[in-house]
């Protein structure tokens, strides 16, 4: 046993070191929120729901859990966070108010009147926040399309590359786990408006027990056998003297031969296409960006 | 023949940390003399039985522990004509193991015990150095490769050439141990022993270790010989034809001369390791102290380290995965 907390000590020095430095900022991070807490002072609201899953593409669970999660980040970021999905077309609807929109901006029209219609907003009726409208319905246009729209702060922190890559990790787990999805809508979110990224990566949960894995498919085949020795002799090892003796040693010019090959400088590689960006929201009070898939 | 002390009568040994010949009763040295009773059946000293194995030709009396060197296979045919004396005692061989295993964490952990160390028998095994004349002609074509840039064309040189060697190479006492035994593979390993300590043979070395007269004759063994000698050969041969970027090879001709042999004995420290069943066999080489051999593994705890491992690296990655916020 002591033989063997000897050979991982330094693995089990590092581990705790990490756990104590994981505890120091997870308790910094806390002692920050707990500080930065916002008040909120809009009391018009008509609703003290955040999630509405017309879409149905969430379970009971798991609208409980974005709620929780969206309430702890409202308080965090001071902004309302609002999640609606819906199955069902909105093309009557938004024509109705802007007879020319094209399809994807229906979701706009309707993120924008949902949110004002509900009061929402964190200081004051239609004030800072943001809602996410993501339509399963695949209108004319044969595409299903989603709406990021920011009102107040939100507005002015969120460039429209930040909103495509909000909508990209969105869009990235949305068609095999939509509460994935939502999750890190509202995550990615709260790290936009607090700022608390050191790295703009997400890195899934299976990679710590892959790497672990690989650990240990190295490890036992490396310790499975053991070798028994290496050679220590080499060719001139019985030679006498050391050394052979060339009697005849020749390297006669034959010939030569040269091609010639043209070195192509241009490079080529293919360009990525748009991820069909929206403009700005077109009333002024709302900001926001939609994808379509 | 068993080696009397001329003072007290006790069996004197040959001791390799001081190179002399030592009484362990009355710890005289050079003091022995040699006392030809007893033959292969019979100690020489206390009469009792012996049972040698078939090709020992020194060990010890089980009854009265004397050593002894069996006449009949150290003379005539069986006469070696060098011998390399152990230049380190058993002490010394035990510390070589425990340096070169100390450290090796899934040992079982009775492998470096004092008990299974005792076990640790100096043993002569008989070799055949070779003595070999290698003439290898080789001829072949080589291309030399080279190239280079000019705006935005390369352009790429082969020279052939036609390429001669004549070599000849004396290889001096290439050694194949005549030992059933021993492990060709580890044997092989073992190598080189130092010739300069090569002496005419005396039997008194023998005296204090266990030998063996050769299990096969030189013709038999040639070919393990031939073997090294023509690897060697062509090494040598690629050595020369360093700098070509390939070869085709036209003419190849290695021929091989025996020029002599002899048959000499040479000193292992031999330490046999039972664990589940299985014999282990570790050599050390009783001239230059270098350990051979494959060490057991304890598979138990060789899956109690990969998971701890495994679980390890999991929970480092985990954890700078979540300090960063990245996870």
């Amino acid at each position: 046993m002591r033989e063997y907390f000897r050979y991982f000590k330094w693995v089990f020095i590092v581990i705790a070191v990490l756990v104590l430095i994981l505890g120091g900022v997870k308790g910094v991070q806390k002692a920050a929120s707990a500080m930065g807490k916002h008040e909120r002072t809009n009391t018009e609201c008509s609703t003290t729901q955040r999630v509405f899953d017309y879409a149905d593409v969430l379970s009971d669970a798991e609208e409980k859990k974005l709620e929780e999660l969206i309430a702890r980040r409202e308080s965090q970021t001071g902004c309302d966070i609002v999640l609606v999905t819906l199955f069902e077309s909105l093309e009557e609807y938004a024509r109705e108010i802007e007879p020319d929109v094209p399809y994807n901006q229906f979701v706009r029209i309707f993120a924008e009147q949902y949110y004002e219609e509900n009061n929402f907003g964190y200081n004051k009726p239609n004030g800072d926040g943001v809602i996410l409208v993501d339509n399963w319905f695949r209108e004319a246009d044969g595409k299903i399309h989603t709406w990021f729209c920011t009102t107040g702060i939100v507005k002015d922190a969120y460039s429209d590359a930040d909103i495509d890559s909000i909508l990209d990790d969105v869009y990235l787990y949305v068609e095999d786990n939509p509460y994935r999805a939502y999750k890190t809508y509202v995550n990615e979110f709260y790290r936009h408006m607090t700022g608390k990224r050191f790295l703009n990566l997400n890195l899934p949960g299976w990679l710590p027990i892959l790497a672990g894995i690989i650990a240990l498919v190295i490890f036992i085949p490396a310790n499975w056998k053991s070798g028994s020795g290496s050679k220590t002799t080499t060719a001139a090892t019985y030679l006498n003297g050391g050394i052979e003796h060339f009697s005849n040693k020749q390297d006669i010019f034959l010939r030569k031969s040269v091609t010639k090959r043209h070195i192509d400088t241009s490079s080529s590689g293919g360009g990525h296409s748009g991820g069909g960006g929206g403009g700005g929201g077109g009333g002024g009070s709302h900001g926001g960006g939609g994808h379509s898939r | 023949m068993i080696f009397k002390c001329s003072n007290c009568g006790g069996n004197t040994v040959y001791e390799p940390s001081r190179k002399k010949m030592y009484c362990p009763h009355c710890e005289s040295l050079d003091s022995e003399n040699i006392v030809h009773d007893g033959s292969l059946a019979q100690c020489g000293n206390c009469g009792a039985p012996l049972t040698p194995g078939q090709y020992e030709s020194a060990g010890r009396c089980a009854h009265c522990g004397s050593y002894i060197v069996y006449d009949e296979r150290i003379s005539g045919i069986f006469e070696p004509h060098l011998i390399l004396p152990f230049r380190f005692d058993k002490e010394m061989a035990v510390e070589l193991l425990n340096k070169e295993f100390h450290k090796k964490t899934f040992l079982p952990s009775s492998f470096l015990s004092q008990k299974s160390l005792e076990k640790l028998q100096g043993i002569y095994v008989p070799f055949w150095l070779y003595d070999y004349q290698a003439h290898y002609d080789f001829e072949g074509e080589g291309t030399k490769v080279r190239s280079w840039q000019q705006g935005d064309t390369e352009y790429t040189e082969t020279s052939y050439f036609h390429i001669i060697r004549q070599m000849e190479a004396d290889f001096d006492r290439v050694p194949v141990d005549a030992s059933f035994k021993m492990d060709d593979g580890e044997m092989d390993l073992m190598e080189p022993y130092s010739y300069r300590e090569l002496e005419d043979f005396d039997p008194k070395y023998m005296s204090g270790f266990e030998g063996e007269v050769y299990n096969q004759s030189a013709p038999e063994l040639e070919g393990r010989a031939q073997v090294k000698v023509r690897n060697a050969s062509e090494t040598l041969m690629q050595g020369s034809l360093a700098g070509y970027s390939s070869i085709r090879p036209g003419r190849k001709e290695l021929n091989l001369r025996r020029d002599g042999v002899c048959y000499a004995l040479m000193p292992v420290w031999m330490y046999l390791y039972q664990y589940q069943g299985k014999t282990w066999r570790f050599q050390v080489n009783g001239q230059t102290g270098k350990v051979v051999g494959k060490t057991p593994v304890s598979r138990g705890k060789v899956f109690l380290y990969g998971l701890t491992t495994m679980f390890s690296v999991s929970a480092i990655f985990y954890l700078i995965g979540a300090i960063l916020g990245i996870m």
